[in-house]
C-alpha cells in the first residue's frame, strides 16, 4: 500500500476550518463595519486560500521549487496591483493641475 | 571550396549519419504531427519569416509614402492602418516568437543534454495556436486592417474606430497563449531536465537569458490576454470599462496594456542577448567575462523590467509621484544591460577574435543596442520625454533595439547554428556582405529619425513639414538597402540548405553540448545522456578535443 | 497486468519520478499564469472600487448574498472531495477514487446551477450591463461598472469550472479504464491542483462582490 501525502484527518480539519471561516466572513458582511468590511473579507479570503494551497494542494509537502513558483505568482500579482494603485492613490498630491 | 575562415584547417566532415531528425521520417504528416523540438523550431522559422516579410512590406510602403512631405501614395486613414498592421505583425508575429521559438526551441534541449523539451506535445500545440492567432489577424488585415496603432489605446479602439479591432485583438490574444505555453515549457525543462552534473552555474548564458525570457512570457502575457479580451467585450456589448462616457478610465487601459508591453520588449531583447552571449565567446576563443554577473543581469533585467511600465505614460495623466518612481526604476533597469555590454566587450579584449558572419552580427548588436539603450535613458528622463514623446525619437530608439538589436542577433544566431540545423555551411562571402549591408542600411534608415524626432516630427503622421524632407528621404533610402540586406540571406540560405557544403559536427570548434552531436542531430539528440563535469565556455579544458592552437 | 507507471513514461524523461515532478511544476506554472489572468481583472476592479466605493457598495447590495455564501460552501466541499479523490489514488483505492471524482463533478454542477440561477435573477432585475441595464441609485454608472466586473469575473470563473468539469469527467473515464494505480496517478493530482485553484479564485470573488454591500440590504 502506498503512502498518502496528507492524512484524511488533515483534510477534514481543513474542510471544517474553511467552512467556519466562510461563516465568519458571512457574519462579518452582515454587520456594518464600513470600509473595514472589504479589507477584512479579503484578508479572510487570503487565509482560506493559504489553507487550500498548503493542505488540499499539498504546497507544504512538495519540493521547494513548487513553493517558489506559487510565491512568485502571488508576488507578481501584488506588484501589478500595488504599482497601478500607486498612480491613482497619489493623484493630486502635486499642486499642478492634472497631476 | 572550403569557406570556413578559422585559422587551423578543419577536421574532415564525417559521413552524414544515415538517420537524422530531418530524414528519420518524411512526408507532410510527419512534420505537421511532429513532437520533435527541432522540427517545431523549423515550423516556427517558416511562420515568422512569412510574417516578417508581411510586416516589412508595410514598412516599405510607409517609407515610400513619406518621401514627399504631403505624402502621395495613401490617404491618412490608410496610412493609419499601415503603421498599425506593421506594428502588430512585427511585435507579436515576428519579434516575440523569433528567437525563443526558433533558435530556443532547437537549441535549448540540446544545450542541457536533454532528449526534448519537458512537454513536446504542448510545444506542437503552441505552434498551432500561434498559427491560429496569425490567421485570425490576417483575416482582420484582409477585411481592411485596424487603425488604432499596435497599442490599441482607448476610447478610440473601443468606441470610435470602425476597423476590425475585435478580430485583430482576438488574433493577438490567441497568439499570446502560444507564448505562455512556450515559456511554461522552457521553465519546466530548465529546472527538471538538465543532464546529470549540469548545475545552474555550469549552464551557458543562452539558457540563463532564455529562462529569464520565459519568466516574462509566463507572468506578463496573461495580462495582455485579459486586457485585449476586455476591449473586445467592450466593443461587442457596448459596456464602458475604458470609456469615459460610461464612467470608464482610459488610463487604466494604458496601465494594463503596458504592464505586459513593457516586459514584452525584454522578451524581444533577452533572447537576442542570449544569442550574442554564445557567439562572442566562440569567436573570441575566451570564456565570457564575468559569467555570474551576466547570468544575474539577465534575471535582473527580467525582474526590474516589470517595474517600469509607467514610463510609457508620462504625459498620459499618471500622477507626478508615479511618474518619478517609474523614471527612477527605468534608470535602474539600464544597469544590468550595461553590465552585459561591458562584459561582452571584455570577453573580446585580448581574445583571439575571428570576424566570421555570426560575429559580425554580434558586434553589430553590441554597438546598436548600446545606442538604443542609451537613448532609452534619455526617454526615461521626465523633462526630455515631454519634448520627444510621440515623435520619431521614440521610433528610432525602439527600432535601434528591436531591429539593430534583436533582428541582427537573430540573423547572427541563424548563421551560427545553421550548420547544426541543416548540416550545411552557408556561403561566407555573401553572408558577410549581407551583414554589412544590413548594418549600413539600418543606420541610414534610423539614425536620421533620431534627429527628426528631436526636431519635432511627430510619429504616426501621414504628412510632415517640408523642412523634414531630406532626412525622410535618407531614411527611405536606408530602408531600401536594409530590405536588400534581408532578402539576400533568405535566398542564399534556401540555396545552401540544398547545395551548401557539408558541415562538420563542430565547425566553430567551440564548447557547448549542442556541438557534441552530429550535424544535423539525430531525433533524440544524444544516444547516451552526457554527464557534465565542466564549466561553460571552458576552452582551456577542452583544448585537445577541439583541436585549438 | 501492465504497470501503468511504465506504460505512461514518456520518452523525454529518464524515470517516472522525473516525469511526475516535472509535470507538477508545469501545472503550478500554469496556475501562476491563471493568477495573472484573473489578477488583471482584480487590479482593474480595485481601481474602480477605490474611486467609486458608493456605487460598488450599492452594486454589492444587489447581489443574492446567501446564494453566494452557499455557493462558497459548496465549492469548498467539492475541494474536499477532490482532495479525497487524490488521496484514494495515492493509496490505490480505485473504486473510492471513482466515487470521489463523481461526487466532485456533481457538487461542481450544483455550484454552476446556483450560479446560473443568480445570473437569471440579475437579468430579471435589469442588472445586465449594456442596453438592458436599469438602475435608479445616484451612482448608477458605477453600479453598472460593478456588474460589468461581476459578470466578467464570475463568468471567467464559471468558464474555468466548466472546463474543470470536463477534465474531471475525462479523469473518471480513465479511472474506469484502469489507467491509474498507487504507482501512477499524476493526472489526478494535476486535475486536483487545477480544481483547488478554481475554488481559491471563487473564495476571493465571494469576498469582493458579496461582502461589502451585504449589510445594506
Amino acid at each position: 500500500m502506498s503512502q498518502s501525502t496528507v492524512s484524511v484527518k488533515t483534510y477534514a480539519f481543513t474542510l471544517l476550518t474553511l467552512l467556519g471561516l466562510t461563516l465568519l466572513t458571512s457574519l462579518l458582511g452582515l454587520a456594518d463595519l464600513g470600509r473595514f468590511s472589504f479589507v477584512a473579507a479579503v484578508a479572510i479570503a487570503a487565509v482560506k486560500a493559504s489553507l487550500i494551497a498548503c493542505f488540499f494542494m499539498h504546497a507544504l509537502y512538495e519540493a521547494k521549487l513548487v513553493r517558489v513558483v506559487m510565491a512568485g505568482g502571488v508576488i507578481w500579482f501584488l506588484i501589478m496591483i500595488s504599482l497601478t494603485l500607486s498612480d491613482y492613490l497619489t493623484r493630486g498630491w502635486m499642486p499642478f493641475p492634472g497631476k | 571550396m572550403a569557406t570556413i575562415s578559422i585559422a587551423e584547417p578543419p577536421r574532415p566532415a564525417p559521413a552524414r549519419p544515415r538517420l537524422n531528425y530531418l530524414t528519420e521520417k518524411t512526408g507532410l504528416m510527419s512534420w505537421l504531427f511532429t513532437t520533435d523540438h527541432k522540427r517545431i523550431g523549423l515550423l516556427y522559422v517558416l511562420s515568422i519569416t512569412f510574417f516578417f516579410f508581411f510586416g516589412g512590406f508595410f514598412a516599405l510602403l510607409m517609407r515610400l509614402h513619406l518621401l514627399l512631405p504631403q505624402g502621395w501614395l495613401f490617404g491618412h486613414e490608410t496610412y493609419n492602418k499601415l503603421f498599425s498592421m506593421h506594428g502588430i505583425m512585427m511585435v507579436w508575429f515576428f519579434l516575440i516568437p523569433s528567437i525563443p521559438n526558433t533558435l530556443g526551441n532547437f537549441v535549448l534541449p540540446m544545450m542541457i543534454g536533454a532528449k526534448d523539451l519537458a512537454f513536446p506535445k504542448l510545444n506542437l500545440l503552441s505552434w498551432y495556436i500561434f498559427m491560429l492567432g496569425g490567421l485570425t489577424t490576417l483575416y482582420a488585415l484582409v477585411r481592411g486592417g485596424v487603425d488604432t496603432g499596435w497599442t490599441f489605446y482607448t476610447p478610440f479602439s473601443t468606441s470610435y474606430s470602425t476597423t476590425f479591432v475585435i478580430a485583430a485583438a482576438v488574433g493577438i490574444l490567441i497568439a499570446g497563449f502560444s507564448s505562455i505555453l512556450t515559456g511554461l515549457n522552457f521553465i519546466a525543462t530548465v529546472h527538471r531536465m538538465r543532464a546529470p552534473g549540469l548545475t545552474w552555474y555550469r549552464l551557458p548564458i543562452f539558457i540563463w537569458s532564455t529562462y529569464a525570457t520565459s519568466l516574462i512570457l509566463v507572468l506578463a502575457t496573461p495580462v495582455l490576454a485579459i486586457t485585449l479580451a476586455m476591449i473586445a467585450i467592450e466593443r461587442v456589448f457596448q459596456v464602458g470599462i475604458f470609456d469615459p462616457a460610461l464612467g470608464g478610465d482610459p488610463v487604466l487601459f494604458q496601465h494594463m496594456f503596458w504592464f505586459y508591453s513593457h516586459p514584452a520588449v525584454y522578451i524581444m531583447v533577452l533572447p537576442a542577448m542570449a544569442v550574442v552571449s554564445e557567439i562572442i565567446p566562440t569567436f573570441s576563443r575566451k570564456p565570457i567575462f564575468g559569467y555570474k554577473a551576466v547570468a544575474f543581469s539577465s534575471m535582473a533585467i527580467a525582474i526590474i523590467g516589470f517595474l517600469v511600465w509607467g514610463h510609457h505614460m508620462f504625459v498620459a495623466g499618471e500622477s507626478a509621484y508615479a511618474a518619478m518612481t517609474f523614471s527612477l526604476l527605468s534608470y535602474m533597469v539600464a544597469i544590468p544591460s550595461a553590465i552585459k555590454v561591458f562584459n561582452w566587450t571584455a570577453t573580446m579584449y585580448k581574445g583571439s577574435v575571428q570576424l566570421d558572419t555570426p560575429m559580425l552580427y554580434a558586434i553589430g548588436f553590441v554597438a546598436l543596442f548600446t545606442i538604443g539603450g542609451m537613448t532609452g535613458l534619455f526617454l526615461a528622463a521626465l523633462g526630455i520625454d515631454v519634448h520627444v514623446t510621440d515623435t520619431y525619437f521614440v521610433i528610432a530608439h525602439f527600432h535601434y533595439i528591436m531591429v539593430g538589436g534583436t533582428v541582427m542577433a537573430f540573423l547572427g544566431g541563424v548563421h551560427y547554428w545553421w550548420p547544426k540545423i541543416s548540416g550545411k555551411m552557408y556561403p561566407e562571402f555573401l553572408a558577410k556582405l549581407s551583414a554589412l549591408t544590413v548594418f549600413l542600411g539600418f543606420n541610414l534608415t534610423f539614425f536620421p529619425q533620431f534627429i527628426l524626432g528631436y526636431m519635432g516630427m511627430p510619429r504616426r503622421y501621414a504628412a510632415y513639414p517640408p523642412e523634414f524632407q531630406v532626412l525622410n528621404v535618407l531614411s527611405t533610402a536606408g530602408a531600401s538597402i536594409l530590405g536588400v540586406g534581408y532578402v539576400v540571406p533568405l535566398i542564399y540560405l534556401i540555396w545552401a540548405w540544398k547545395y551548401g557544403e557539408r558541415a562538420p559536427d563542430n565547425p566553430w570548434r567551440t564548447t557547448g553540448l549542442e556541438w557534441k552531436t552530429p550535424s544535423p542531430p539525430p531525433k533524440h539528440n544524444f544516444d547516451v545522456t552526457p554527464i557534465v563535469t565542466w564549466n561553460a565556455y571552458d576552452f582551456e579544458a577542452q583544448k585537445e578535443e577541439l583541436q585549438l592552437g | 497486468m501492465a504497470d501503468p507507471s511504465v506504460l505512461a513514461l514518456r520518452e523525454q524523461f529518464r524515470n517516472p519520478e522525473q516525469q511526475r515532478e516535472t509535470s507538477t511544476v508545469g501545472m503550478w506554472i500554469f496556475l501562476v499564469t491563471e493568477v495573472m489572468l484573473f489578477g488583471g481583472l482584480f487590479t482593474a476592479f480595485s481601481v474602480y472600487r477605490m474611486s467609486h466605493p458608493a456605487g460598488f457598495d450599492q452594486g454589492s447590495a444587489d447581489m443574492e448574498f446567501w446564494l453566494g455564501a452557499i455557493n462558497t460552501a459548496v465549492l469548498i466541499c467539492s475541494s474536499f472531495t477532490m482532495a479525497m479523490a487524490v488521496h484514494s489514488s495515492e493509496t490505490g483505492k480505485k473504486s473510492r477514487l471513482a466515487v470521489f471524482l463523481l461526487l466532485t463533478i456533481l457538487i461542481g454542477l450544483v455550484f454552476l446551477v446556483i450560479k446560473f440561477t443568480e445570473y437569471y435573477l440579475h437579468y430579471h432585475d435589469q442588472k445586465l450591463p449594456g442596453i438592458l441595464f436599469h438602475d435608479t441609485s445616484p451612482d448608477a454608472a458605477y453600479v453598472q461598472m460593478f456588474f460589468v466586473f461581476y459578470f466578467l469575473m464570475t463568468g471567467l470563473h464559471a468558464f474555468h469550472m466548466i472546463v474543470g468539469e470536463g477534465v474531471l469527467c475525462a479523469m473518471l473515464i480513465r479511472t474506469w479504464l484502469g489507467s491509474f494505480s498507487e504507482r501512477y496517478h499524476t493526472p489526478i493530482e494535476l486535475a486536483g491542483l487545477y480544481w483547488h485553484f478554481v475554488d481559491t479564485v471563487w473564495v476571493f470573488l465571494f469576498a469582493i462582490f458579496y461582502i461589502p454591500g451585504a449589510h445594506l440590504k
